[in-house]
């Protein structure tokens, strides 16, 4: 199970995500942040697959990293990228395959992946969840 | 926070005393009226104002401007001052878009001389002024050009040709921090910004045409080369994805160093290192390079803008820069310390803030559709803000919210009504900067005002707007 909704800040973008294990997290917040991206693409052939990997401080230090790699890879590569297979993912490691599509451009502006406010917990329903702050 | 917890200290001074909780190092001041308070404490702004003042070695007081508003991290309109010897520098005091800044172009011609070539000036700026989220400009530097683009600023791009000596004199800095260091900006960084010098973005920057609207100080605006309906040209953008990634890298660079130095901070956002530290020392000099690309951006902007006024109006107008001013930036400057009173070197942070030292020209450019004003810097700002002021009108209104109550091609259609030519890559992006998103311009630039930080000198009024 995974799933994210988009909410409402004064400034900027908020995000919330949440899956029954880790890596649907992961997979929930990086189909939010392509949502917010808003990717206009002309050609569905163009894919593009990137491997990444990064060590963080934590988990969720792990998640707004791998959202920022991500992000800087769709702007230096011109492409939304909305699917991930993980290859290794711990609390303070990762190593992935992202993959996408090549866009014309996008209707939001993504600045940056913020910290604040972050924080992976595990809700009543037994999910994982957390808030994301994009700087826009 | 209620309002109960602010001490009121003059009509637009209330503070936040350190015993509001207890990691408190330094009180908070915010500058702002009693009205425009109540918006303000239903968001977490006034909190992030405390966070700040927990900084190790911070100074005086953690500071807002009128303009404040929720951020992370640091407040947007936050001011801190930090001890450069025993204090810390936080990227998150500085923001994501390293010396987003905005600049005042001016030109010798009236708006009834010109009026009926506005919407072609509009349609010509568009045309040259790459914009729009992810798009790249007309050049892609080699990794060189971009070295040096990084360690000498606006200056490089003026020695290539594209501006004046004068330009130059008429930034803030020169247009250049002599501390940058190229090397201290990531590979990843430099992908990002290698094809996005002289390009706008999106968001809430600009390139805007206005005309003198209304003349507060006879004799400063004189001395400013400002009259009456005269048609300027204001330019607001920043470091693009360049500046971006360097804050990125950084501050995940920080949060792993933290411990190492004992820091604990409420916001992961406030990540610090001691500024005399090699992540700090790294830092600053990677913000310094992420600052000179931006006035290199603002410079080759200008160019182009240069460029498009020539071919919609026609050759012999110069376009002479009034300023160029940082808002998100972080610079050393000397100031008494709060125990000794002793001048100390300092590392003063401004997020969503513009420096205002006395004699200085500030802009203070409104929303979309809305004045905006040129000030003058006066000496209470150093007194009472170590030399700053507000940078804008502040958001008050969420981006969701706004697209969801205003139809932007509403807006367009109230705008040109109301005599101001539209040109702009998104709809969606144009209801997102609506004058309604934003708080009063006229009530930021009084507050300013009044507690003599700076003074207003003229206003604004836009004829032209151009966005991404």
């Amino acid at each position: 199970m995974r799933a994210h909704q988009i909410l409402s800040h004064t400034a900027d973008v908020r995000l919330r995500a949440e899956g029954s294990t880790i890596e649907e997290l992961f997979c929930a917040a990086l189909e939010g942040m392509a949502e917010i991206q808003s990717a206009r693409i002309t050609n569905h052939e163009l894919r593009i697959t990137k491997n990444i990997n990064m060590k963080s401080v934590d988990r969720t230090a792990l998640l707004i990293d791998f959202l920022s790699e991500v992000l800087a890879q769709s702007q230096i590569e011109k492409a939304v990228f909305d699917t991930v297979a993980f290859v290794k993912l711990t609390n303070t490691e990762l190593e992935a395959e992202i993959s996408g599509e090549r866009a014309e451009g996008f209707a939001e502006d993504i600045k940056a992946v913020t910290y604040h406010g972050a924080e992976i917990v595990q809700n009543s329903a037994g999910n994982y969840e957390t808030t994301i702050l994009f700087d826009i | 926070m209620k309002k109960e917890d602010l001490i009121k200290i003059n009509d637009y001074t209330w503070e936040i005393p350190k015993s509001y909780r207890h990691d408190m190092r330094v009180p908070a001041r915010i500058f702002i009226s009693e009205k425009m308070i109540g918006k303000l404490l239903e968001e977490e702004a006034l909190e992030q104002v405390v966070n700040v003042a927990t900084l190790p070695g911070i100074q005086k007081y953690s500071l807002a401007m009128p303009d404040i508003h929720w951020g992370y991290g640091f407040a947007v309109g936050g001011v801190a001052a930090v001890d450069a010897e025993h204090g810390v520098i936080s990227p998150g005091g500085i923001g994501f878009d390293i010396n987003c800044g905005v600049r005042l172009l001016k030109t010798h011609v009236r708006y009834d001389e010109i009026k009926e070539k506005i919407p072609a000036l509009a349609s010509a700026l568009y045309k040259e002024v790459p914009s729009g989220v992810g798009r790249g400009g007309q050049m892609t530097l080699s990794e060189k050009e971009l070295d040096e683009v990084l360690e000498r600023g606006a200056e490089k791009i003026v020695a290539d040709g594209y501006g004046t000596q004068h330009d130059l004199k008429h930034c803030e800095s020169g247009g250049r921090l002599p501390e940058a260091d190229a090397t201290k900006v990531s590979k990843t960084a430099k992908a990002r910004g290698r094809d996005q010098l002289g390009t706008i973005g999106a968001g809430n920057h600009f390139v805007e045409v206005d005309r003198v609207d209304e003349i507060y100080d006879e004799q400063t605006a004189k001395e400013f080369g400002l009259f009456k309906d005269q048609i300027v040209i204001l330019i607001h953008c920043g470091s693009r994805g360049l500046g971006h990634q360097i804050a990125t890298d950084y501050i995940k660079r920080m949060l792993v160093a933290m411990p190492k130095y004992g820091i604990t901070l409420p916001d992961r956002q406030l990540a610090a290192c001691p500024f005399t530290s090699p992540e700090g020392q790294d830092y600053y000099k990677a913000m310094a390079a992420g600052a000179n690309f931006a006035w290199a951006n603002r410079q080759r902007i200008t160019w182009e803008v240069r460029k498009a006024w020539e071919h919609a109006i026609g050759k012999g107008e110069s376009l002479e820069l009034l300023y160029d001013v940082a808002h998100n930036i972080a610079k050393t400057e000397e100031y008494p310390s709060t125990s000794s009173g002793q001048v100390k070197k300092m590392v003063v942070h401004r997020k969503g803030a513009t420096r205002a030292f006395p004699g200085q020209p500030v802009i203070i450019p409104g929303s979309m559709g809305t004045h905006s004003f040129v000030m003058i810097g006066q000496k209470e700002s150093l007194e009472q803000s170590f030399g700053t002021t507000a940078h804008g009108a502040g958001r008050m209104m969420s981006r969701t919210q706004a697209k969801h109550e205003i139809r932007g091609a509403e807006l367009r259609e109230q705008l040109e009504a109301e005599g101001i030519s539209v040109r702009a890559g998104s709809v969606a992006g144009l209801a997102e900067e609506a004058p309604e998103a934003y708080k009063d311009i006229e009530d930021v630039a009084d507050v300013v005002h009044r507690t003599g930080i700076a003074r207003k000198v003229v206003r604004l009024r836009p004829v032209a707007v151009m966005k991404g």
